[in-house]
C-alpha cells in the first residue's frame, strides 16, 4: 500500500527542506518515491537544484525519486480543457469563448489545482509504475487547510446541488459529480492512519507553536488524526558561545518544553545549519543529521571571511518616501512566504507611521493571522483603536466571519425586498458554497481599500500564492464582469458601480504614489527566489515593488563565534543579491535575543528602522 | 483517469415532458449569487420557478456549460443559438414551443402561454 506523507507548517520553517531530505532518504532505501508540491510559490527546483515542472520528473542522482510541481495555471486549463471539449464541438465560436473566460475565474483555479492533487492520492502511480511513498509539500498552513477542507465542502455543495438547481459555481454540475468519488476517496485516504502521515515542521516560537496547533485543530475537525512533529532550528551548542544566539537558545528550550507538553505526538528536532540546504548530497548530508544522528560538520569554512559591516543601507529618506503618504492617502502591502515576518514589518511600520501623526489602520486577510500576538493587544474582526497607540486602528479579516456577514446582508437585503420565504432558503443554500468566503473577504478587502478616512493603510497580507491569488483578484473580479454585462439580458447599473469600484482598486494598487508593496525575505537564496518570483507575477498584473525588508539580520556586531560569523556572512551574500535583484530601498530588521512583541518593541525598532524625525510631505 | 468529463451522458432520464424549460445564457449561478453583484432579475426568475412549481408545473433550467445535452437535442434552440450567437439567450420554451428569445419572460407571459397551450 502506498504510504502518503504531507509535510505542513508554516513557511519559512523548513518544510520543504524537510520534506527533500525525506524523499532522498527513502529512496535511497530502494523506496518508489514521488514528491509533489502544491504551492504556488513552490521551490523544488531551488532545493534540486533542476528543473522539475507541472509534470512527473526524475531527479537526477537519486535513482527511485520523482517530483512535481503542480502549477495552478496549467491544472486550470486541462481541467476547462477536459469540461469544455464536448462544447467546443458542438456550439458557436463566441458562446464558447464566452463560457470559457466564465470558467477562468478564481473558483475553477482553486478547483483545479486540488483536482490535479487528489489524483495522486487516488492513483498513486506514473506510467503504470505505483510509488511506494507520495510526499506532499503542502502550501503553507492556511491555504492547506482551506484546500483539505474542501472535499468535505464541496461533498455538501455537491448534494445540495443535485438535489437544488442542479447548478455550482465550481463549474458543471456534472463533473464535479464524476469528481465527487475521487474527492471523497482522497479524503478517506488521508484519514487511514496507517496509510497518510501528517509531519508538522516547526520552529520552536510561539508563533510557530501556535500556528501548528491551530493547524492541528483544522485537521482533527476533518476527521484526520495521524501527526508527528519535526522541531527545526534547533540552536546547536557550538552556537551558544554567542550571547545573541545564547538568549535564543535560552528562549527555544523554553518553547521546547511547551511542545513536548503541548503535542502528544513523535517529535524530532533538527539542528540549525550554518550553511543552507541546496542539492541531493546536501540533503543526504542532513538525511545523515536527522536520521542517525550524525554531528553537523564543523562548519568553520566560512570563518576568516571578513564581515562587512557596511552592507547595502539605503538612505533613510528613499525608504521613508515609500511608506508615508504624500499628500494621498498611501496603501503599503506586506507580501513575502507566510513565516518570513510580514506582521512584525507591518505591525513595526504601522506604528511608526501612527506615531508620525498619520491615521493609520492595519488589517490583515491571512486567515491564520497574529496581529494580535504582536501588537499585545486585542484585534477583532472589526475596525477598532489599538489601546495605548493614537492614531491606530486595526482589522482582522477572518473569511469565514466575512462570508456570515456577507450571507447575511444579502439576505436581508432580499427579505426587505419582500422576497418569500422559499426563495430566502434557496438563496441561503446558494450562499453556503465555498466561493461565497473567498468572494466575502475580497469584498472587505475593497471596501476598506477604498474608504477615504485614512492616511495610511498597511495590509498584512496572506502568504505570498495566497495574496497572489487575492490581490489578482480584482482583475479576475473585472473579467468576470466584462462577462457578465456581456451575458446579461440587460446591462444592470449595479454591474456598472462594481465595475467602477473594482476599477478604483486595481488602479489604486497599480500607482506607487498611492500603494507601496513591500517583499519581506530572509537573506537567504529560496526566500529571495519566492519573493522575486511573487514580483515578477505581480508585474503581470501592472504592480511592482516599491520596497524590500530583510528580516532576521544577523547585526555586525554580534559576530564573535564562528558559526554566527558563517551565518553572517551567508546573509551578506544575500543580502547584496536583495539589492540588485529588485532595485529598490532595502530596510533591515535586526535578529533579536527574542521574539518581537508589544507597542514598545515595535516602537523601538520603527525608529531604528526609518529614524526619529517627522518626515515633512 | 479519464480525460473527457461525461457531460453528455448525464442528462435525467425521467420520461414526462416538461411545461416550462429555461435554456439560460452562461453564468455562474442561476441566482446571480455568485457574481461579484446580485442581479434581480435572476432572483425574481427564481421566485416564479417556484411559484410555478408550487402549481405542480414542471419546470426545468438548463446551463450550456452542464446540461449541453438538453440544449443539443432541442433543434429550434439550436437554430437560434446558431444564429444569434450570445443574443438569443435566454430562450424560454413552453410545452415544446419557443415563446421568448434573449430575454426573461414576466410571469404573465409564461401563464398566458401554458393557458393559451393549453387550449
Amino acid at each position: 500500500m502506498t504510504q502518503f506523507i504531507f509535510f505542513s507548517g508554516k513557511g519559512g520553517v523548513g518544510k520543504t527542506s524537510m520534506a527533500c531530505t525525506h524523499a532522498v532518504r527513502y529512496a535511497d532505501e530502494g523506496k518508489r518515491t514521488l514528491i509533489v508540491t502544491t504551492d504556488p510559490a513552490s521551490n523544488l527546483a531551488d532545493v534540486f537544484e533542476q528543473e522539475i515542472g507541472h509534470q512527473v520528473t526524475p531527479i537526477e542522482g537519486v535513482p527511485n525519486l520523482s517530483a512535481m510541481e503542480i502549477d495552478p495555471d496549467k491544472a486550470t486549463q486541462e481541467y476547462i480543457d477536459r469540461a469544455m471539449a464536448p462544447i467546443r464541438a458542438a456550439f458557436p465560436a463566441q458562446i464558447v469563448q464566452v463560457m470559457e473566460e466564465q470558467m477562468s475565474g478564481p473558483c475553477t483555479a482553486e478547483v483545479a489545482a486540488f483536482d490535479r492533487f487528489t489524483d495522486f492520492l487516488d492513483v498513486p502511480a506514473n506510467d503504470g509504475v505505483i510509488f511506494d511513498i507520495v510526499i506532499f509539500d503542502t502550501a503553507p498552513t492556511g491555504h492547506t487547510i482551506r484546500l483539505l477542507e474542501l472535499p468535505a465542502e464541496w461533498s455538501q455543495s455537491i448534494d445540495t446541488a443535485s438535489v437544488g438547481t442542479g447548478q455550482t459555481c465550481l463549474g458543471p454540475a456534472a463533473a464535479i459529480q464524476d469528481a465527487k468519488h475521487k474527492y471523497e476517496r482522497a479524503l478517506s485516504a488521508m484519514r487511514q492512519t496507517e496509510q497518510t502521515n501528517f509531519v508538522f515542521v516547526l520552529h520552536p516560537e510561539e508563533i510557530s507553536i501556535k500556528e501548528t496547533r491551530r493547524a492541528i485543530d483544522e485537521l482533527t475537525k476533518l476527521e484526520i488524526e495521524n501527526f508527528s512533529l519535526i522541531v527545526n532550528g534547533i540552536i546547536p551548542r557550538e552556537g551558544t558561545r554567542n550571547p545573541l544566539f545564547a538568549a535564543r537558545a535560552e528562549m527555544q528550550a523554553r518553547y521546547l518544553v511547551q511542545i513536548e507538553f503541548n503535542f502528544p505526538y513523535l517529535k524530532q528536532r533538527m539542528t540549525l545549519l550554518a550553511d543552507e540546504i541546496k542539492g541531493v548530497s546536501k540533503l543526504r548530508q542532513v538525511g545523515r543529521i536527522f536520521f542517525d544522528a550524525e554531528p553537523a560538520a564543523s562548519l568553520d569554512e566560512a570563518a576568516g571571511v571578513p564581515v562587512q559591516s557596511e552592507m547595502i543601507v539605503s538612505s533613510l529618506d528613499d525608504v521613508r518616501a515609500r511608506l508615508a503618504p504624500n499628500d494621498q492617502r498611501r496603501t503599503v502591502f506586506f507580501a513575502g512566504k507566510g513565516g518570513v515576518g510580514k506582521t512584525v514589518a507591518s505591525c513595526i511600520a504601522a506604528v511608526w507611521l501612527a506615531r508620525q501623526g498619520y491615521k493609520t489602520l492595519l488589517l490583515t486577510t491571512d486567515p491564520a493571522a497574529h496581529l494580535d500576538d504582536v501588537l499585545d493587544s486585542p484585534v477583532g474582526n472589526e475596525v477598532a483603536q489599538v489601546s495605548g497607540q493614537p492614531n491606530l486602528w486595526a482589522v482582522n479579516i477572518d473569511p469565514k466571519a466575512a462570508a456570515e456577514t456577507y450571507k447575511k446582508r444579502i439576505l436581508d437585503d432580499a427579505r426587505q425586498r419582500g422576497r418569500p420565504v422559499s426563495a430566502i432558503k434557496m438563496m441561503e443554500e446558494e450562499l453556503n458554497s465555498p466561493c461565497t468566503e473567498e468572494m466575502a473577504a475580497f469584498d472587505q478587502f475593497i471596501e476598506y481599500a477604498s474608504q477615504e478616512e485614512w492616511d495610511s493603510v498597511i495590509f498584512d497580507t496572506a502568504p505570498t500564492g495566497h495574496t497572489l491569488r487575492l490581490l489578482e483578484l480584482p482583475v479576475d473580479w473585472s473579467k468576470q464582469i466584462d462577462v457578465k454585462v456581456f451575458a446579461s439580458v440587460d446591462g444592470t447599473a449595479a454591474d456598472d458601480v462594481a465595475k467602477e469600484r473594482f476599477g478604483k482598486v486595481i488602479e489604486m494598487m497599480s500607482n506607487p504614489e498611492q500603494s507601496t508593496f513591500a517583499f519581506v525575505m530572509y537573506p537567504e537564496a529560496t526566500p529571495i527566489l519566492e519573493a522575486w518570483r511573487a514580483a515578477q507575477e505581480l508585474g503581470t498584473v501592472g504592480v511592482h515593488p516599491g520596497l524590500v525588508v530583510a528580516n532576521m539580520v544577523i547585526p555586525p556586531e554580534q559576530t564573535t563565534t564562528p558559526f554566527v560569523q558563517s551565518r553572517r556572512v551567508m546573509q551578506e551574500k544575500y543580502l547584496k543579491e536583495i539589492g540588485q535583484r529588485f532595485n529598490v530601498p532595502l530596510v533591515q530588521i535586526p535578529l533579536l535575543p527574542h521574539e518581537i512583541k508589544g507597542l514598545k518593541m515595535l516602537t523601538e525598532l520603527g525608529e531604528q528602522m526609518y529614524g526619529t524625525e517627522k518626515v515633512t510631505a | 483517469m479519464s480525460n473527457v468529463i461525461p457531460l453528455l451522458n448525464t442528462l435525467p432520464t425521467s420520461v414526462a415532458p416538461s411545461d416550462v424549460e429555461f435554456f439560460d445564457p452562461p453564468m455562474c449561478c442561476p441566482t446571480g449569487l455568485c457574481g461579484p453583484t446580485l442581479d434581480q432579475t435572476l432572483l425574481d426568475m427564481n421566485e416564479m420557478i417556484l411559484a410555478l412549481q408550487r402549481d405542480n408545473l414542471r419546470v426545468e433550467r438548463y446551463q450550456m456549460a452542464s446540461q449541453p445535452n438538453a440544449f443539443l437535442s432541442n433543434a429550434e434552440v439550436m437554430r437560434l443559438v446558431r444564429e444569434k450567437q450570445m443574443e438569443a439567450l435566454p430562450i424560454i420554451v413552453v410545452r415544446g414551443k419557443v415563446i421568448k428569445v434573449g430575454a426573461y419572460p414576466s410571469t404573465e407571459e409564461i401563464r398566458a402561454a401554458l393557458n393559451g397551450a393549453i387550449k
